[in-house]
């Protein structure tokens, strides 16, 4: 397909979500206490390390969206839930720090297990 | 050593724009005009104003404040802003509690359709790396002074949700119009690593 | 992977140093750049999580020291390469040629 100046407008309206109409079941609901998988892929992932290993709470299921560790690889969209999960600062960055500010990271089913 | 291929620096990067550009132009794979056409809808049509309008209504309108925060993404699609990199929008209330930060460690998502293309700091290490670990220092950076019973929550957008900040409402501008409080919401004010304008003289 | 990218909690990367009133590109090339995502996406078949993993294999000292835009630029030649869109060599050449021209 070649991009005219004709069709930018259409495309930047529409954009390319990568929600997927899928039915998957999620792993988790809201107030679930999770852990972070120790994935450690050499491809891609959307799993940045300093949450690797940490606990945090589900907050919200956003839906179902295509999984970038696979997307990327040409392996396919994997759709599953992706998730706002809440951690504290003193969970992921020591004693020093606030007892009372905390992070929201939006992690896929793929990158947390149960506690 | 990663790259071995390497050897020789880079060349210049407006070369190697145009070395790209015209190679796919030849080739019969890309229209020019379309650059055109995407560089002038980002540079002069699309940008934080639009954000500045969506929150000057939820300051203004408390059924429209609480549609934007149960779903961000039609809330926003009533201006008609919508699309790429805003696919999938969450906005998150600041509150004399609460105070919210966004930043994409991992790269530069960043809520287009509201805000326009993000600044380079917001891209770079440094705010990349410090405002999930030490968001109070990265707020000082920017002269923004909270109270230390404040609650600051962090938003990493690892995914495709596209985070923006609805700022709290300044004192004192109940007498304003909806116009006059658009003025008064700044880029930084929605990303979080600034306040709202107070009054229409600063 | 456990890239350079990867930057969240890193110390000694320096101020943030925020720019006032920057614009939304630095030059007319940044501008083309930016416009060459969406007109080679349309044809060449990648994703988006493609094209940030093109960028996460960037040398990690380049990484750091280059600028955003000129991210883009290593994965657009990573990507457009790689399928054989475009050569090392026809880019190599064409950018030997517009060396040389006066500007």
């Amino acid at each position: 397909m070649l991009l005219t100046a004709e069709l930018v407008p259409a495309i930047t309206s529409a954009g390319a979500s990568a929600r997927v109409a899928a039915h998957v079941a999620p792993r988790f609901r809201v107030g679930d206490a999770v852990l972070i998988r120790n994935w450690q892929p050499t491809t891609h992932t959307r799993l940045p390390g300093y949450i690797r290993g940490k606990k945090g709470i589900v907050e919200k299921d956003y839906g179902v969206f295509a999984f970038p560790d696979t997307h990327a690889h040409g392996k396919g969209e994997k759709p599953q839930h992706c998730y706002s999960v809440r951690f504290t600062a003193r969970e992921l960055w020591g004693e020093q720090a606030s007892d009372r500010d905390s992070l929201r990271v939006d992690v896929f089913d793929d990158y947390m297990d149960p506690r | 050593m990663p790259n071995a291929h390497k050897t020789m620096p880079e060349p210049d990067p407006a070369i190697r724009v145009r070395a790209l550009e015209s190679l796919l132009i030849e080739k019969g794979l890309i229209d020019p005009k379309a650059i055109d056409a995407l560089v002038d809808t980002y540079e002069h049509k699309v940008g934080p104003r639009n954000g500045a309008r969506v929150m000057a209504r939820a300051w203004t309108d408390p059924a429209y404040k609480q549609r934007l925060l149960d779903d961000a993404t039609s809330a926003i699609k009533e201006f008609g802003f919508s699309g790429l990199q805003g696919e999938d929008m969450v906005v998150v209330e600041n509150t004399p509690e609460v105070h919210n930060l966004v930043v994409c460690t991992l790269c530069s998502c960043y809520p287009w359709p509201t805000l326009g293309l993000p600044p380079v700091w917001y891209k770079s290490a440094p705010y990349r790396a410090r405002a999930v670990s030490d968001p109070r220092g990265v707020l000082d950076e920017f002269g923004v002074e909270l109270p230390e019973t404040t609650e600051i929550r962090v938003w990493d957008t690892t995914a495709e949700l596209r985070y923006l900040v609805l700022p709290e409402r300044p004192a004192g501008t109940e007498g304003l119009s909806e116009a006059q409080l658009e003025a008064l919401v700044t880029r930084d004010s929605m990303i979080g690593v600034g306040q709202p304008k107070k009054s229409m003289q600063s | 992977m456990n890239g350079i990218h990867d930057l969240g909690g890193r110390h000694g990367l320096g101020p943030i140093n925020p720019e006032p009133n920057e614009p939304v590109f630095h030059a007319p090339w940044e501008g083309r750049a930016f416009g060459l995502f969406a007109a080679t996406f349309v044809f060449a078949g990648y994703t988006v999580d493609e094209f940030r993993h093109a960028i996460e294999n960037m040398d990690p000292a380049h990484y750091l020291e280059s600028s955003y835009y000129e991210h883009w630029m290593s994965a657009f030649e990573n990507l457009l390469t790689k399928r054989g869109i475009v050569t090392r060599e026809e880019l190599d050449a064409k950018v030997a040629a517009l060396s040389k021209e006066p500007n």
